[in-house]
């Protein structure tokens, strides 16, 4: 005991020594420790629970995603006097174009995030204690996979929503406003959800395979450049050369994929966001898709292989 | 039912035989695994935790089966790492609630274990502050706090004085002599320090090279000998060989002389051979029986003097 604290340290009886007490309390299974490590990692991603410097990076990359939503909320009653005034329509930001108007703050999101939830526990050497208890590693994987999906639909929700408060105060009718805009809206949840799911995968089965969050950082950058430039490069070859085939490897593209997976939530068949070509918004989905399975399948193969 | 059961229990990395068909069978007590560097207690207690699969035989903790039973296991052990295992950045209260639940303890009963373990390993204001900021000793509190938090019936400690002071070992020891004894938790301590294990354990496991030397209750390394320590100043050859003449058993043992005990008269002849000698005695003491040994075969003992 320390000698600073003489009374707690001193022999049994002492008024603050209340002795070792067993615990014959409750004891969850692993469900609860996988939800906790989901809560911890949820507030983690946001700095929460960590220094204030942990808090700056999440919150001003979510603070830049939502600004433009946030001006034309702001702006709203100015244009819809303008509309009324000059008859013509403004050109406003849609819930369909904002992803990928916006993707490389997203990005950059998934760049300062992903690596702070999984590098922490390999670099100080944490995972043991996890393995150790109420939790197996592929929980441990889920749980981490989850948090930075719920992080990232969280971000990419808040300008939908700006959106949709900024769009029923132009009109005149709050109600049948309300009514006219959630459909349009909507399809936004489950694009969100794909975007979520795809990046987070991605980007934490890169981050971990290093303890370092610089390597891991430089490897999601590294793999998303890549695979967007390597792709249009060969299509661009492609197209003077005739491969018909050439356009098919932007199913490869992490983010083009992504964006082109909201056109089809959006009830677009051909997809004018993305890279031209006959792939179809369909077939970025699929492609998507299966970016989330192998993505987290390697890792979960990580997390089951790590040493501990 | 034994704690801990090994047969024929088996670890190669690769060329590097970590473990080599080993058995063991430990019964509840505060047990001390002592073996050099390398020489399998970290793969030991992997193994028992679940976090290395055994490359061959089986292992298991309170009759459950470390590969087949792993999260069972889990619920009832504690363990605290040989090396640091904490994040520099959040307190220790913080840290130790969350590894409280991820035990499976509810957020409230979560909370209250880690004021009380905390408390109980001997910090107080300072663990609020961020860990980072910590010295060696507080961590290796922390490291144990977080290992008894969810209240386990067995407690694995992988060095738990590593990097301590001499003071900071000694409350360190006494905390693990408390939890073994006072709260009836089994405790099993790996270290390569004999004099730690001979301070609070009673059952020793003697393991070199991945294989078992010896498993006994810690009295019987330590009981007297029937040897008598003899140390002059100088001259102690010449002692040697006058008591040997004398027809006692004796013999140079590094600087001094190791007498065999053969009645009381030994000690008569002892006095008088240094008097005769003109020698300047120091000490007659004698011997006790040592953990070292078991790792020596040198030492010469009372059946082995001629």
């Amino acid at each position: 005991m320390t000698a600073r604290n003489p009374a707690a340290s001193s022999a049994a009886g002492s008024i603050y020594d209340l002795g070792y007490r067993h615990y014959l309390g409750k004891r969850n299974g692993r469900a609860y420790a996988t939800w906790s490590l989901f809560v911890e990692s949820f507030r983690g991603v946001w700095g929460f629970g960590r220094p204030v410097s942990a808090k700056a990076a999440p919150f001003i990359l979510i603070g830049l995603y939502a600004l433009p939503a946030a001006i034309q909320l702001a702006f709203s009653s100015v244009i819809a006097q303008q509309v009324a005034s000059t008859g013509r329509p403004v050109e406003l930001l849609t819930y369909h174009d904002y992803f990928a108007s916006f993707y490389f703050l997203v990005f950059f999101f998934c760049v300062a995030q992903a690596p702070e939830l999984v590098c922490r526990d390999q670099r100080y050497q944490v995972l043991p204690l996890y393995f150790t208890r109420a939790m197996g590693r592929t929980e441990y994987a889920l749980a981490r996979l989850g948090s930075l999906a719920a992080a990232l639909f969280l971000l990419l929700t808040a300008p939908t929503v700006l959106l949709v408060v900024g769009d029923v105060l132009m009109k005149p009718d709050t109600f049948k406003a309300i009514g006219d805009e959630l459909p349009l809206a909507l399809p936004s949840l489950p694009a969100n959800a794909m975007i979520s799911v795809g990046l987070a995968s991605l980007s934490l089965a890169i981050s971990s395979f290093s303890p370092r969050r610089a390597y891991s950082a430089i490897g999601i950058v590294a793999y998303i450049l890549l695979m967007e430039a390597i792709p249009a490069a060969i299509y661009s070859v492609g197209q003077n050369a005739g491969w018909a085939w050439s356009d098919k490897l932007f199913l490869l593209t992490p983010i083009t994929s992504l964006i082109g997976g909201v056109d089809w939530f959006f009830g677009q068949t051909l997809s004018p966001q993305a890279f031209s070509g006959t792939v179809t918004s369909g077939g970025y989905l699929a492609a998507a898709a299966a970016s989330v399975v192998v993505m987290s399948a390697i890792l979960l193969y990580r997390y089951r292989r790590m040493p501990a | 039912m034994a704690l801990i059961e090994t047969a024929g229990l088996t670890k190669h990395y690769g060329p590097v035989k970590a473990l080599e068909n080993l058995d063991l069978s430990v019964e509840p007590g505060i047990i001390g695994l002592v073996g050099a560097n390398g020489a399998g207690k970290s793969t030991l207690l992997k193994i028992l935790l679940g976090l290395l699969a055994p490359t061959g035989g089986r292992a298991s903790v309170l009759g459950m089966d470390t590969v087949r039973e792993t999260r069972a296991i889990c619920q009832v052990v504690g363990y605290m790492p040989e090396h640091d295992c904490l994040p520099p950045d959040v307190g220790a209260t913080d840290f130790v609630t969350h590894m409280a639940r991820i035990s499976g303890l509810p957020r409230t009963a979560a909370r209250e274990r880690t004021a009380e373990v905390l408390r109980h390993v001997g910090l107080y204001e300072e663990r609020y502050r961020q860990i980072g900021g910590y010295s060696t000793g507080m961590k290796q509190r922390v490291k144990l706090a977080q290992a008894l938090v969810h209240d386990p019936k067995v407690l694995l400690l992988d060095e738990p004085t590593n990097g301590l002071d001499p003071a900071g070992r000694d409350e360190m020891l006494d905390l693990i002599k408390r939890t073994g004894t006072d709260f009836g938790i089994t405790v099993v301590v790996a270290s390569h320090l004999l004099g730690e294990i001979e301070q609070v354990c009673t059952y020793l496991l003697a393991i070199d090279g991945g294989h078992l030397l010896r498993a006994a209750p810690i009295s019987t390394f330590t009981q007297r000998t029937a040897v008598l320590a003899v140390e002059v100043e100088e001259g102690a050859d010449r002692l040697a060989e006058v008591l040997s003449a004398r027809g006692a058993r004796a013999q140079l043992y590094g600087s001094g002389v190791l007498v065999a005990i053969d009645g009381d008269a030994i000690y008569d002849s002892i006095r008088d051979a240094v008097a005769d000698l003109d020698l300047a005695l120091v000490r007659i003491q004698q011997e006790r029986g040592r953990l070292e040994d078991l790792f020596r075969d040198t030492v010469p003992t009372a059946g082995s003097l001629q």
